[in-house]
């Protein structure tokens, strides 16, 4: 999925349900709002190009 | 003398304890009874714990008696942001849920260094529900109140012990800091905060938000009693598993060596482009103060910012889903619903994040090779009104709630130490902060620039003159 795709109405409908979510229309609206914002930073944050051997920042030391 | 005290320095307060001019219970006695005074007008506290602060005063006084070594800290007051565990207490990290939790059966780790260093604790303190906020504002507890104007916002999430520090409530107040939550409020309310480096003091009993961002540091009214407070909380803790190897080093004698002779420099770029007229007059105030005169950019902090909003979205829904499904209508709505938007995110967009991450930690470290510290705007603008959900920034409506902190979450994002010291400008009744920024483990630097600017007069925390 990439930012120019996103469809946040169909990925709040699809999620809450996988989820076991049960939301009024209110708080979904408020969701696909905070959906939309996401995307936005989403798209700001994939544009920086990132080599295949990046590694994330965590480290887990077992 | 008791009231002047309160009003002035922890370093002071324990002072005047090891020296006997004040007791401890005395101390303790005057700091609850402002607290009973003040809180109605402030929302600071949300539990006092009386008891455990007189019984410790007493303690306090009975071996200074003895002729004991009473710490640091003696008798200095301090409270901590509700989602510190208090033994007895149930840690309600700003929720209503969490209030049905069986009370904590001990102390945070950074609670029980400072009660061993002397310190008193007072009480709990209010906060943004889960630390998802940087108004202050709690749907259940009510906000907390701006001490130099009450219709104003604190910030958050630490509102609390903003407010409680402003206010003249207690010299001291911890809070914790997953994307701005000491800084934020710090700037709003005028007080010193200071975030550690990423891994720096131990989270053990602390309610979690984000793993990958959450820290913990105090909030006071001078740098001194900054530094007074993170050298009691130092040390090793494997109950924290994000928490470095690195030596505790306490910052005590280098306060004092002045700004002398580090390289300095403001933040441009994304920091300047976004910041209101009083932040930019807030970082000019103190780049002059500090013969400052470079401008360095610490490229794509946009998207640094991007990165940690999503990681914290994702993070964040995780720890709370299950409460999401049992018990959503006991959230804060607001909160509620940024929770539930961030469990249904792409995975591979945090995937990305954390990579990211590193990349944008590689080329801060690379600035830091040509300078000590950097400043840049701890918030965009001065205090909020209370309920205002929207500001202008750069031109463009942006909600308040998620944007007070566009320019804290940049620097969080890879764990940089920050000190933000309150500006005050010319005939202006609300201060603004800024963030005092050093590079990984170098806090020792943020509080020598903020203790040197404080000397100066630049920078200054008094409690609130309507109190």
């Amino acid at each position: 999925m990439t930012p120019e795709s996103f469809d946040p109405e169909a990925l709040a409908e699809a999620m809450a349900t996988l989820l076991g979510l049960t939301q009024t229309p209110e708080s979904r609206a408020q969701t696909i709002m905070h959906l939309r914002v996401a995307a936005e930073h989403a798209e700001k944050l994939l544009s920086v190009p990132l080599d295949d051997r990046e590694e994330p920042a965590p480290v887990f030391t077992p | 003398m008791i009231p002047e005290l309160l009003d002035g320095s922890a370093q002071a307060i324990a002072e005047a304890v090891r020296t006997g001019t004040a007791s401890a219970r005395e101390i303790a006695q005057g700091t609850l009874s402002r607290v009973k005074t003040r809180n109605g007008a402030l929302g600071a506290f949300t539990d006092m714990t009386v008891e455990r602060a007189l019984a410790k005063a007493d303690a306090i006084d009975a071996a200074r008696a003895r002729g004991l070594d009473l710490g640091p800290l003696a008798g200095a007051p301090y409270a901590v942001k509700n989602l510190f565990d208090i033994q007895g207490l149930p840690t309600r990290a700003g929720s209503k849920i969490n209030r049905d939790r069986p009370p904590a059966r001990a102390d945070a780790t950074v609670l029980a260094r400072l009660d061993n260093a002397g310190a008193v604790l007072i009480g709990a303190l209010n906060m943004g529900e889960y630390a998802y906020d940087f108004t202050g504002e709690n749907a259940h507890d009510g906000p907390s109140r701006n001490p130099h104007d009450p219709e104003r916002m604190t910030g958050g999430s630490s509102g609390g012990s903003a407010a409680a520090v402003a206010g003249g409530l207690v010299s001291i107040a911890l809070g914790s800091d997953t994307n701005g939550s000491i800084r934020v409020p710090s700037s709003l309310c005028g007080v010193f905060g200071l975030k550690p480096t990423y891994g720096r003091l131990s989270r053990a009993g602390a309610f979690p938000f984000v793993a990958s961002l959450d820290h913990v540091g105090p909030l006071a009214r001078s740098a001194g009693d900054l530094a007074l407070a993170y050298n009691a909380m130092l040390g090793r803790d494997d109950a924290d598993p994000a928490q470095a190897h690195m030596p505790a080093t306490p910052v005590s004698r280098t306060l004092a060596q002045g700004a002398k002779g580090l390289r300095i420099a403001k933040l441009g770029g994304y920091f300047a482009q976004l910041a209101g007229p009083a932040a930019i007059a807030a970082v000019d105030t103190l780049a002059r103060a500090l013969s400052a005169d470079r401008t360095v950019e610490l490229a794509q902090a946009d998207a640094a910012r991007s990165a940690a909003y999503l990681i914290t979205m994702v993070e964040g829904a995780a720890v709370h889903l299950e409460r999401l499904r049992a018990r959503r209508q006991d959230f804060d709505p607001d909160v509620a619903d940024r929770l539930i938007a961030g469990a249904m995110l792409p995975g591979a967009w945090v995937a990305q994040a954390q990579k990211f991450r590193r990349r944008f930690r590689v080329e801060a470290l690379e600035l830091f090779r040509d300078v000590d510290i950097l400043l840049a705007p701890a918030t965009p603008c001065r205090a909020p009104k209370l309920g205002q959900k929207t500001f202008m920034l750069g031109g463009r409506e942006m909600l308040v709630r998620p944007n007070l902190g566009l320019f804290t979450q940049p620097i969080s994002f890879i764990g940089l130490p920050v000190v933000t010291a309150p500006v005050w400008t010319a005939a202006e009744r609300l201060p603004i902060g800024v963030q005092i920024i050093a590079a990984p483990w170098r806090e020792d630097l943020a509080l020598r620039v903020a203790s040197a600017l404080e000397r100066d007069g630049a920078v200054r925390a008094p409690v609130a003159k309507y109190a």
